[in-house]
């Protein structure tokens, strides 16, 4: 049994949404991407605060990174959000911008009971 | 084809057409070559032995700089395929909420004045403006296009816009200034001043990234890093053309309105009140002008907004600029739109409604524009 309730709100089936892949929704009329990012669910709002782009359709990445001597690494791949816009890009699982320690996109929570992913707002 | 239009325009009741000065196609080799006519497509129609996956020989150098937001795939709006039909544009129109947009081209042909080849480049340009009048241009659809010319040999730039000013279509004369040297003050570009003028086309100017290489190629040689040069390529071509022009004042001898595209607004001001402050203790060196050189700046050059430096972290900067440089009187709102930093009308809008009221607002985005390209 699927439930919607005032705040949780049915998405798919946690069956359906395996690692790596995505799927767009709307809730209270408001566009929203839930990803599964290696078996843990993260739900994110598709309006960058950037321009206002379609963020939860771009491209999941990773990002490069250097230590202190300056050598370049390519880490957390899976967990980047890129905007299709401009590129800029986010951490899927806070929504923080990777380099505007004030701009984030928004996120939700997501739940998976009887098998069933919810997402709360 | 465009990528999907999630926005449009969300903002004020502006009475005028929104315009926008700077909205690019993404035109490719192999558009251009069909168009190109003899003798100059002889040199097309063999293989390219550098690049086994393209169809003709690619005359654009290009700096090779690593862009990592393009490279990737990040920006996807920024695609190879994102503009080259007038179904395109009208997407793009759609997506930014603009009423006119102002087509350039804004793919190779940004690099048409590093061609090796001066003949060559003229006929590139050439090939360029018969396609874009036979795929692009619209009137019933208010998609204009500009005259693209390449700056390596004035004379043959001028019979292109000769050639092609009568074509209502086609509003305003296009140069890609990166790697042209000397300045654009020097006077072997006053046959390009000339027919713009006989025309009574205004002139638009736009760098390009991989220009750097070409005009300032000892400072190119010591980056590493594409952000190194991108934040500079754009608004360094500018500054030294613009000085060019006004000192060795060509606006005194030509009634041309010139248009400086995508280096956004606060080299402006500052090039204003250092260029005045030079003046006042050597007018002697600046013989050919009558009025301060910030007049000329403000009277007879026009700027695009894009991209509007601290927009997203200083309204208050952009505000403060935008009044040093009389933006009502002078800056045209541009998106640069489907390049990986185009600006978005609502969010500039935004911005330059704190410090100006709707009479300015409508100049900025879309009157002063329609006034220098349209009438
Ligand atoms: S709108 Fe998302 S990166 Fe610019």
């Amino acid at each position: 049994m699927t439930r919607t309730t005032d705040r949780s709100h049915h998405v798919i089936a946690a069956s359906e949404l395996q690692p790596g892949q995505r799927v767009l929704t709307e809730i209270r009329g408001r566009e929203v991407g839930v990803f599964n990012v290696d078996g843990q669910y993260y739900a994110i709002g598709n309006y960058c605060p950037h321009m206002g782009g379609p963020c939860a359709e771009g491209l999941v990445t990773g990002m490069f990174d250097a230590d202190d001597r300056g050598d370049v690494s390519f880490t957390r791949d899976g967990e980047i959000l890129c905007c299709p816009w401009h590129g800029w890009q986010f951490d899927l699982k806070t929504g923080d911008h990777l380099g505007h320690s004030k701009l984030r996109v928004l996120t939700y929570d997501v739940f998976e009971e009887d098998g069933e992913l919810y997402v709360r707002m | 084809m465009a990528t999907d239009t999630t926005s449009s325009r969300r903002f004020g009741d502006l009475e005028s057409p929104i315009v926008d000065a700077d909205f690019h196609l993404t035109e490719q080799v192999s558009d251009l070559v069909p168009y190109v006519e003899r003798p100059w497509r002889e040199l097309f129609i063999g293989h390219n032995p550098f690049d086994e996956s393209a169809e003709f020989f690619d005359p654009f150098p290009s700096a090779g700089i690593m862009e990592p937001h393009i490279t990737t795939g990040r920006a996807e709006i920024f695609s190879p395929d994102a503009v080259r039909s007038a179904d395109d544009v009208e997407a793009g129109m759609e997506l930014l909420g603009v009423d006119l947009p102002v087509v350039t081209p804004g793919a190779v042909m940004l690099s048409v004045s590093l061609v090796h080849h001066d003949e060559v480049a003229a006929a590139l340009a050439r090939a360029c403006n018969s396609f874009v009048l036979d795929r692009i241009v619209d009137e019933t659809r208010d998609v204009y296009g500009t005259i693209t010319i390449a700056g390596q040999k004035p004379r043959l730039a001028a019979d292109e816009i000769d050639d092609r000013a009568d074509e209502s279509g086609m509003i305003g004369v296009y140069l890609p200034t990166g790697g042209l040297n000397p300045p654009l003050g020097d006077e072997r570009y006053d046959p390009i001043y000339e027919a713009c003028e006989r025309a009574g086309l205004p002139l638009l100017m736009h760098g390009v990234g991989s220009g750097t290489m070409k005009s300032f190629p000892v400072q190119y040689e010591g980056f590493s890093r594409g952000m190194e040069n991108h934040v500079i390529a754009h608004p360094f071509q500018h500054m030294v053309n613009l000085v060019s022009l006004v000192v060795q004042g060509v606006p005194e001898r030509f009634d041309v309105d010139f248009v400086f595209q995508e280096a956004g607004i606060g080299w402006i001001p500052y090039l204003m009140y250092r260029l005045d402050n030079e003046y006042y203790a050597r007018r002697d060196d600046a013989p050919m002008l009558s009025r301060r050189p910030s007049e000329y700046m403000t009277d007879d050059f026009y700027y695009t907004t894009q991209p509007l430096e601290g927009s997203q972290n200083a309204p208050e900067y952009v505000c403060a600029m935008a009044r040093l440089m009389n933006a009502p009187e002078c800056l045209l709102w541009s998106s640069d739109y489907p390049h990986h930093d185009f600006d978005h009308t609502n969010e500039i809008y935004r911005v330059f409604a704190r410090e100006f009221e709707r009479p300015a607002l409508e100049r900025i985005f879309g009157t002063n524009a329609h006034e220098v390209l349209f009438e």
